[in-house]
């Protein structure tokens, strides 16, 4: 079977792409599939997580997956980010250093994504940003990827990857699963068995929800990424399913998809810029806190 | 009352980084225990690089299941945790509260509208 995978970049049109594979590949096992490129004109890298998350999919079914016909430049951006290295293509030296590679992790990984943000984040070509923002950008990137351990109940893994973009100040970071999906976690939660993909996705990005079970609190990561974002002046684009959310200085905006993603995505930008502080001016006491 | 017990998160944990629910409980089990007694508890977070949401609500938004607010007010204190961390906890507890007293509490009337199937 042959698809092909047009201009790939990071929005609704390059998810829908995505999932447009998935959508054709839906059930099919023990088969061989060629990605071809050739109307690729342009792949935006961080892209490379949530189309390892479809073929993450095939994969699982024994299907072959290759890939034909990449143009150089996408070959280029690519090879960079070592996604090409999973169709054993050799990886190209990133002389800027602006790439944080794809990298696929284990749902207890929590450790060794830790050690990947130490190595690709400090003292290369992405920015020294402020402490502050170094903090919340990593607080929230911890957030959202041991919230896919918990409840993407996929053997998979996590599949993240990051790009900076210099001259924009902007710093780009994806993280995907081919796990059930925002809507399925909420449909058996509330019960809800035929809530569609956007409205499972306003049900958890709304304070307090989570579809965690156990007695215990949650639901807080994803507004806190939020509030995060908001002070940033940076992007949120959510995919899960059907739906498409993205929130950003623009606005919020949720819409669904043509095409079923197979898994859940986050991907979030921040300017990379930004020297704000992110605390109260009054410092809490342990009598404000109780 | 006995004297003091402290917690040192990092070290009963064996990481600096606060960021799982298996570590949550772990910490949770160990407050618990000691809130049970009686002690008193002052919850180190020294040595701990990486702290989130996730992690806090299981173990400490989950205590307010167990204990009253004034129990937990009395018994148990915090140190070691930066401003924005401070911050932070304090967006877990007042979640915290919010799901005990008000469990299920979602507002569910919007998710009727299922006119959009899939």
């Amino acid at each position: 079977m042959k698809l092909n995978l047009g201009t790939i970049r990071s929005n609704c049109s390059g998810f829908e792409g995505i999932a447009h594979i998935a959508d054709k590949t839906k059930n099919i096992c023990y088969d061989s599939i060629e990605l071809d490129f050739s109307s690729c004109s342009f792949f935006e890298a961080n892209m490379a997580a949530p189309l390892y998350a479809v073929i993450a999919r095939l994969r699982d079914e024994l299907n072959d997956v290759t890939i034909a016909n990449v143009p150089s430049g996408v070959s280029r951006i690519l090879r960079k980010n070592k996604f090409l290295s999973i169709f054993n293509q050799p990886d190209l030296l990133d002389i800027n250093q602006t790439t944080l590679p794809f990298k696929i992790f284990k749902l207890h990984a929590g450790e060794q994504f830790n050690d990947y943000l130490d190595t690709y984040m400090k003292g290369r070509g992405i920015p020294t940003m402020s402490k502050a923002l170094t903090k919340r950008f990593r607080q929230s990137l911890f957030e959202i990827f041991l919230n896919a351990t918990i409840h993407s109940q996929s053997s998979s893994g996590i599949f993240v990857c990051g790009q900076f973009y210099p001259n924009k100040h902007r710093l780009d970071f994806t993280i995907a699963d081919a796990g059930v999906g925002i809507r399925e976690n909420v449909r058996r939660y509330t019960g809800k068995a035929t809530l569609n993909s956007c409205k499972a996705i306003e049900w958890a990005m709304t304070d307090g929800n989570t579809t965690k079970t156990g007695n215990q609190p949650g639901g807080l990561g994803l507004k806190l990424i939020k509030d995060f974002i908001r002070m940033n002046g940076g992007k949120i684009q959510l995919v899960s399913r059907f739906g498409y959310y993205e929130f950003s200085a623009n606005g919020e905006a949720i819409q669904k998809m043509d095409n079923d993603f197979p898994g859940t995505c986050i991907n979030i930008e921040i300017n990379t810029d930004d020297t704000g502080s992110y605390c109260l001016k009054s410092e809490l006491k342990n009598e404000d806190i109780f | 009352m006995g004297d003091q017990i402290k917690i040192k998160v990092a070290d009963l944990i064996g990481s600096p980084l606060c960021i799982s629910a298996e570590d949550g409980q772990k910490v949770f089990d160990k407050i618990e225990q000691l809130l049970r007694a009686g002690k008193q508890v002052s919850i180190s977070f020294e040595n701990v690089s990486m702290l989130i949401s996730l992690f806090l609500n299981v173990a400490i938004g989950q205590l307010y299941g167990s204990f009253s607010e004034d129990e937990i007010r009395t018994q148990l204190k915090v140190e070691g945790l930066s401003s924005d961390d401070m911050e932070l906890l304090k967006h877990v507890v007042d979640n915290a509260k919010k799901y005990y007293s008000n469990k299920k509490s979602y507002d569910d009337a919007w998710l009727e509208e299922n006119n959009n199937e899939e």
